[in-house]
């Protein structure tokens, strides 16, 4: 009796500690740390660079050699391991909690045979219904064997799109260790019964702006609640062939994140926040400044971001966890020098000088985004005059500004309570060849600029013109009159009701596969827009893109108090 | 003495002979791309190089070489790095038959799809000159593809297509789906050679 106790303690202790069970299948390899094998078999997964360095060699459709370098595992198995569909290519998941499972399907319908069968029809797939496994689970042998000359582990010959890769033992190891520990274990932030998403509010930013973000974010989660009241009794109850859906279902709770005082101690904020309540993503979200902190707190934790609300997003090629609405000011700045050579085809030497602030991080970025821009364009660095917060703008300094043999191009990056300084512009202005400002730095409140400086003047305008977003607004006022938001600032609103629109989407995506990448995927698999938002002409996707409006309008102002804008670019720039 | 060739034999070896035509006319077509004959009209549209320079597509179709055009995006992830991988094979394949061959991407996403970026893209599959990427404005691309009868409302829904003119040729041949290196230097050698 007691040897029995013992045993049953026993079994229960090994129960309790081992790691999770398909993932014992697979040790470290020999010489190597979990660690370390997980980082030289992501290396070969995500850049198809081998432990030594060197890169991956392979044959794809059969004969076609490449490098690894070319073409990934995750381009197209996903940084998740859970496969995408791409036109006529279907592509399976390679993650470890799918590998280690057989893959079963479904055989024609036929008659259930006895009253047992029928009865149990409803909630399990019924054993009339099924044919043999498509393949078993795979194991070190046969996922290597697939790898190798693609062969699945039930024998069948993969996809000739599926390279077949030349690996020696070890490299081979490290890849399979990796594969089986990916996507295994759900992320943190969601529970048998909620889904957990945050909004961050960071500094000071004013209440109306925090109200129509936050109201219009709740709706969405509350609709999304509400419709689901009986989704609980469909996943217990309802048939298996739709138990995939109902089973997926969560609430959703939304935790608002404030940030306060200096930038300096907001990580450490939010670490504190996502320590008492972890999340499975950010929504939204919103600042004034930059968004650069909160930026790397989801990059550190791996923890997406969806379209949180600034104009000055990190600009990153590699980043990949904060997908933003644009490139922010930086764009208009990169927009304006795009113009400039397109408009004064670059034929001699032409000299760009900038003005703005000092203290303002927007105009800042703003002239950032254009220097490097110009420098990549024009291979010339730009001359900047920057005030101090109470200096003003003389006209001599604008007239030194201005004085060149060579035709000038002046960037005035200042916002509409600096009407002194537009009336020196316009009384100087016409001696450049161009004038910029930009819509954001004004805010849209065009009524610092004087009409002598309008004719030579080119705004930048990142937005729906006023002309063509009539019927996409009226469909988001429509939904907020709909369900009583009182009306705010719109571009906010509109945003936040695009990012609800695309919420839903994302998550029915997502299925029962809670993985932070898999979530992310779905946005980047997502139609490109042009209905759903209503101050953006369009908005694109795909893979890795992190910025999802690309255009950018340079406008002219009518005269008058109340400017007409005309547009006077496409709204994509090369 | 001679066995009279039953009806029965005299019909199967009809068939196969019939079947072996046919076999030889689709060129060499295997189970993982159709061929088809196509009379498209190349539309005047202008577009852009990975260099940043206008053209003028029709012009720019050079009807003196062998033309091997497909569709593609930058951040696409499963079709397009394979017909790239292919494309950049096959100038190797070709050797000094290279100089006798265009062969042009033309981006699908054109709002992403920069010049520079479609520049990165060519240096990422080592391609040599004679493989140009083309961006343009979007109802120039949505025109180009209309025209190849390739276009899809959504770019993740596209698929493989590879269409090639001969020298001097005005005919298209559309070749759907993705091709092993031996079936698409094949393709190409055999419209080398009209």
């Amino acid at each position: 009796m007691h040897r029995l106790k013992l045993t049953s303690c026993l079994i229960f202790f090994l129960f309790i500690c081992l790691p999770h069970p398909l993932v014992q299948a697979v040790e470290p390899p020999d010489g190597y740390t979990h660690d370390e094998a997980m980082r030289l078999g992501e290396q070969m997964y995500r850049n198809g660079i081998l432990p030594s360095g060197n890169p991956m060699q392979a044959l794809v459709m059969g004969d076609i050699p490449f490098d690894g370098r070319m073409f990934t595992c995750d381009d197209c198995h996903q940084r998740s391991g859970l496969g995408t569909e791409e036109g006529s290519v279907i592509t399976w998941p390679t993650n470890g909690k799918m590998l280690l499972l057989p893959r079963k399907r479904t055989g024609a319908f036929r008659q259930p045979t006895s009253d047992a069968e029928k009865q149990n029809a409803r909630r399990t797939l019924p054993p009339y219904f099924q044919v043999e496994d498509e393949r078993p689970p795979y194991d070190e042998r046969s996922l290597a064997n697939a790898l190798r000359v693609g062969k699945d582990s039930g024998g069948r010959s993969l996809d000739p799109i599926m390279p077949k890769y030349r690996l020696s033992n070890s490299s081979m190891a490290i890849l399979t260790y990796y594969l089986m520990h990916l996507s295994v274990d759900f992320a943190p932030g969601v529970d048998d019964e909620v889904l957990h998403f945050a909004t961050v509010i960071a500094g000071d930013v004013p209440e109306e702006k925090k109200t129509a973000m936050l109201s219009v974010l709740q709706t969405h989660i509350d609709n999304h609640n509400s419709q689901g009241r009986h989704e609980s009794r469909r996943a217990a109850s309802g048939p298996f062939f739709k138990s995939e859906a109902h089973q997926a279902y969560r609430k959703l709770k939304l935790h608002v994140w404030e940030l306060t005082g200096t930038e300096e101690t907001w990580h450490e904020q939010l670490e504190g926040y996502y320590r008492d309540q972890p999340v499975f993503a950010l929504l939204g979200g919103i600042s004034e400044g930059p968004w650069q902190k909160i930026h790397g707190f989801s990059e550190k934790n791996r923890i997406p971001c969806i379209l949180p609300i600034t104009d000055q997003p990190v600009l990153s090629d590699t980043d990949w966890y904060t997908l933003y609405f644009s490139k922010g000011v930086s764009l208009e700045g990169e927009t304006a020098a795009k113009y400039v050579r397109a408009g004064l085809s670059m034929k001699g030497t032409i000299m760009a000088r900038q003005i703005y602030r000092r203290g303002n991080t927007k105009a800042a970025a703003l002239a950032e985004g254009f220097s490097t821009a110009w420098k990549s364009i024009a291979g010339q660095e730009v001359q900047q005059l920057v005030l101090g917060e109470d200096d003003e703008l003389s006209d001599q300094a604008l007239n030194d500004l201005l004085d060149s043999p060579e035709p000038v191009v002046l960037l005035a990056w200042l916002d509409s309570t600096d009407k002194e300084a537009f009336k020196i512009l316009g009384r100087h202005g016409g001696r450049a060849a161009m004038v910029f400002a930009s819509s954001t730095m004004l805010n849209n409140d065009f009524s610092a600029i004087p009409d002598a400086l309008k004719e030579n003047l080119l705004v930048t305008y990142p937005h729906s013109l006023p002309s063509e977003d009539q019927k996409s607004r009226f469909a988001v006022e429509q939904w907020l009159r709909a369900r009583k938001i009182p009306a705010g600032d719109f571009d906010i609103q509109a945003k936040m009701y695009f990012l609800g629109w695309m919420l839903s989407g994302g998550i029915k995506s997502m299925r029962s596969e809670f993985y932070r990448d898999y979530f992310l995927e779905g946005f980047d698999m997502m139609i490109d827009q042009d209905y759903a938002i209503a101050v953006y002409p369009r908005l694109t996707f795909g893979p890795g893109q992190r910025y999802s409006s690309k255009g950018c309008y340079i406008v002219r102002l009518s005269s008058g108090s109340n400017p007409e804008l005309i547009p006077v670019s496409d709204w994509v720039i090369y | 003495m001679a066995r009279p060739i039953r009806p029965g034999t005299r019909v199967v070896c009809t068939v196969l002979f019939l079947f072996l035509l046919v076999s030889f006319a689709r060129a060499g077509e295997s189970d993982y791309y159709k061929r088809t004959l196509e009379g498209y009209e190349v539309p005047e549209v202008t577009l852009l190089t990975q260099e940043g320079k206008e053209i003028d597509l029709s012009t720019y179709l050079d009807p003196e070489k062998l033309i091997v055009l497909d569709f593609i995006f930058a951040t696409c992830t499963t079709i397009c790095p394979v017909l790239s991988i292919s494309f950049a094979n096959l100038q190797k394949q070709l050797g000094e038959s290279a100089s006798r061959v265009q062969l042009v991407s033309i981006t699908i996403d054109p709002d992403n799809d920069t010049p520079a970026l479609l520049k990165e893209h060519l240096q990422k599959y080592g391609a040599r000159p004679g493989w140009d990427a083309l961006t343009g404005k979007r109802d120039s691309i949505i025109e180009v593809m209309k025209a190849f009868d390739s276009y899809v409302s959504n770019k993740m829904d596209h698929y493989p297509l590879t269409l090639l003119r001969a020298p001097g040729q005005k005919q298209w041949v559309r070749l759907y789906g993705l091709l092993s290196a031996s079936d698409l230097k094949k393709e190409c050698e055999q419209l080398l050679q009209k």
